[in-house]
């Protein structure tokens, strides 16, 4: 008797709904599914999930979060990707892992969700994305076949992405009268007089630990010093005069820096300025959430923003995450959804307000953003001059990294002349492009 | 009883070690003949021959790997064994407290060598680092501890978590040994230098080379804790073979090459085996023909 009670309940229940369905809400369809999300272990992600809350309240629709250290998230990708049924119905991918998933053909182009009426919201407002971190994180085909373009297409939005800016020491560079850092020149003058002027601290904390560490230090350099890793016909350049300026930037940087500074990586440099031993920090803005909080930061207050020091051209890095749907979902309309409301005007200043990176330039310039946390301008400036092609992102971009990675960190460990060691690069980079087939045509 | 009878008794059991045991073995062999990407199944890869182990074989990034690792697991299964071993005689008797303070060594083995690799990268830390405040608070100054001697400083980790296990082993072949051959060898006026040269330890030398073994292959295999301590570096002198596989299987997606590393290793290791197993047989007959001299002398 229950049994039938319960039966007749539903079908009424169901008989309203469809009464209603002229006028269904757009996530009526997919109220009561549960996602399953691959997210990192990240600032921006810890301030995703206090969000997801809301979005299930709003939706009716749940979401699973597996959330993992982000070089243990790319393995299980590797894996999970490969697969003819995927267990995740969105990802988060580290941005270099694009130019993989796209050519492997593991992405969906978003395309036809953005032409689908039932899924995209009319008041999404896509050029507020940040273009910037659009083309770096999301595009892939156009340009180089890694960045916008013609010929491009949308895999993904940017989602915890970043940008590169100076933090500085406010009560260091008051005390001895130092001017903030414009350019290249002061930013190394000023690095290593730092430590004349107080002595035990160093000048700029960066990464420069072997492998990426000591390649995204570098290469945070050769975009602003006029350098690139490869030309426009894909022979390496960077060799070149910017690359050498650029890795004597990175090497003055190190020996001026705090001690040990040579196998720091992106832990310890972070931890060196938050503990006040170091007077300037040139990285990451995911950062700045951690500086400003007083149970991780000896320096709470007394951390001044600037941009990125110009060498013969502004050019602050673009990187972190982006969102995506993999080819093999089970549910991948409403992981559209899920990516569109994190990503919409609403989800990016929740996400903000909670202590995440915004991608849009409307939460950099939002007021109640910027009571919380008066960085954001600083950080949204910045972000007009953010380089998508700093780095090239191409799938055989893995091993051209490291091979940069641990010849540098044998520059700052074992004094090897950095010339010889970028021609050492260049030579070993050509070799891997020649077997990748980026000379066919030449 | 039909003559097949045995065998298809076995047959359960020959099925399971084939599917669990020699299939993936074979899948790595068969895949390091390839050019495979994650991307692709198995099937659907390029068959290159031997193309994947020539190319490492002149890779110089791949030789100084496989020096490192050479070079580490000599250091830490030296160490290990040494201390291992020299402690497991120093404890083994019937003290009170003996038995907390065995149970006390062998803690670092439990721990997660993630947990182990974090532990001592704080330790290593050039400033705010526990090893460093020491030094300086006694007036020495701070040791480039993962920088210039990288290396040392994971080996000094991986002694500190597998003496240990070591230890537990030899400390249990000692307490195997029978009484009565120290007891003969002490009424024969031998000191416990002598004893523990001429007796004990030649009758443990089973033990410890099946010991020693187990931790040798171990010592090819560590990743983890190389992984959260130098990442590998600076440059390469950390990198360690395991360590390099992964990276060439996932950062650089070259599932082909990293096989033919694994295949490499496999090779290296087999040859060990072969070679420590030959060792062992040569030792057992000198510990059987010591412990018949022995029983005669009772």
């Amino acid at each position: 008797m229950r049994q039938s009670l319960k039966t007749l309940a539903a079908a009424t229940g169901l008989a309203i709904a469809s009464l209603g369905s002229a006028h269904a809400g757009p996530y009526d369809e997919f109220a009561g599914t549960t996602l399953v999300v691959n997210f990192p272990a990240h600032p921006h992600y810890n301030a995703v999930m206090q969000v997801l809350p809301e979005f299930t309240k709003e939706t009716g629709i749940e979401v699973e979060v597996d959330q993992l250290p982000y070089l243990k998230m790319r393995e299980r990708q590797t894996l999970e990707l490969g697969q003819e049924d995927g267990d995740y119905d969105l990802i988060a991918y580290v941005v270099f892992s694009k130019a993989d998933y796209v050519y492997a053909d593991q992405l969906e182009n978003l395309a036809r969700y953005f032409m689908n009426p039932k899924l995209a919201d009319p008041s999404y407002d896509s050029d507020d994305l940040i273009d910037g971190y659009v083309y770096n994180i999301g595009f892939a085909g156009g340009k180089k076949g890694y960045l916008e373009g013609k010929t491009g297409s949308l895999f993904g939005i940017p989602f915890g992405s970043e940008t590169s800016v100076l933090g500085y020491r406010k009560d260091i560079f008051d005390k001895h009268g130092l001017k903030v850092p414009e350019t290249y020149d002061e930013l190394l003058e000023t690095a290593c007089k730092i430590p004349e002027l107080e002595p035990g601290m160093g000048g700029l904390s960066s990464r420069a630990a072997s492998g990426h560490h000591a390649s995204h230090a570098f290469l945070l350099h050769l975009a602003p010093l006029g350098g690139r890793v490869f030309d426009d016909a894909w022979k390496p350049r960077i060799n070149d005069e910017a690359g050498v300026a650029a890795a004597n930037a990175l090497k003055t940087i190190v020996d001026c820096g705090p001690e040990g500074a040579a196998s720091y990586g992106f832990g310890e440099a972070l931890g060196s300025f938050l503990n006040g031993d170091t007077a300037m920090f040139l990285d990451t803005t995911v950062v700045a959430g951690q500086i400003d909080d007083p149970s991780k930061s000896q320096v709470v207050g007394k951390v001044g923003w600037a941009m990125h020091p110009m060498g013969v051209r502004r050019g602050s890095q673009t990187g972190g995450f982006g969102i995506g749907i993999p080819k093999n979902a089970l549910n991948k309309e409403a992981a559209f959804l899920l990516m569109q409301w994190l990503t919409s005007k609403k989800g990016d200043k929740l996400v903000a307000m909670a202590g995440g990176n915004p991608s849009r330039f409307s939460t950099h310039a939002d007021e109640d953003v910027n009571a919380k946390f008066p960085h954001m301008a600083t950080f949204g400036e910045a972000l007009k001059h953010a380089d998508p092609d700093w780095r090239p992102i191409i799938p055989v971009w893995g091993k051209i990294n490291a091979d940069i990675g641990t010849t540098l960190s044998k520059v700052l460990t074992e004094d090897l002349d950095i010339q010889e060691a970028l021609d050492g690069v260049a030579e070993r980079a050509e070799a891997i492009m020649d077997e990748a087939g980026y000379y066919t045509w030449q | 009883m039909n003559r097949m009878t045995p065998y298809l008794f076995m047959a359960p059991a020959a099925v399971i070690i084939v599917i669990t045991l020699l299939y993936p073995l074979g899948y790595m062999v068969y895949g390091s003949f390839r050019d495979w990407d994650p991307s692709q199944t198995i099937g659907e890869t390029e068959w290159v021959g031997l193309r994947n182990y020539i190319v490492l074989y002149g890779d110089p990034a791949f030789r100084e790997s496989m020096w490192v690792t050479l070079k580490f697991a000599f250091w830490v299964v030296t160490v290990e064994m040494i201390l291992g071993v020299g402690l497991a005689l120093l404890l083994d008797r019937n003290l009170r407290g003996m038995s907390l303070l065995r149970t006390l060594f062998i803690l670092p083995m439990m721990i997660a060598p993630v947990v182990v690799g974090l532990m001592w990268r704080y330790m290593y830390h050039p400033t705010v680092g526990t090893i460093n405040r020491w030094l300086k608070e006694f007036g020495f100054s701070g040791v480039d501890w993962l920088g210039q001697h990288a290396l040392l400083s994971v080996i000094i980790a991986d002694v500190w978590q597998w003496t240990p296990f070591i230890f537990i082993l030899s400390l249990a072949a000692l307490q195997s040994l029978p009484s009565s051959a120290i007891e003969a060898a002490r009424m024969d006026g031998a000191t416990n230098w002598q004893a523990i040269w001429h007796i004990k330890l030649p009758l443990m030398m089973p033990v410890l080379i099946v010991t020693c073994l187990l931790r040798l292959i171990d010592a090819f295999k560590v990743l983890e804790v190389i992984l959260v301590l130098t990442e590998g570096g600076p440059g390469l002198s950390t990198e360690i073979l395991a360590l390099r596989i992964s990276r060439t299987a996932t950062e650089f997606r070259e599932l082909g090459t990293a096989a033919a590393m694994s295949g490499y290793l496999m090779l290296l290791l087999m040859t060990l085996t072969a070679a420590m197993f030959i060792y062992t047989k040569l030792v057992e007959r000198r510990a059987q023909r010591l412990a018949r001299m022995v029983a005669e002398a009772e």
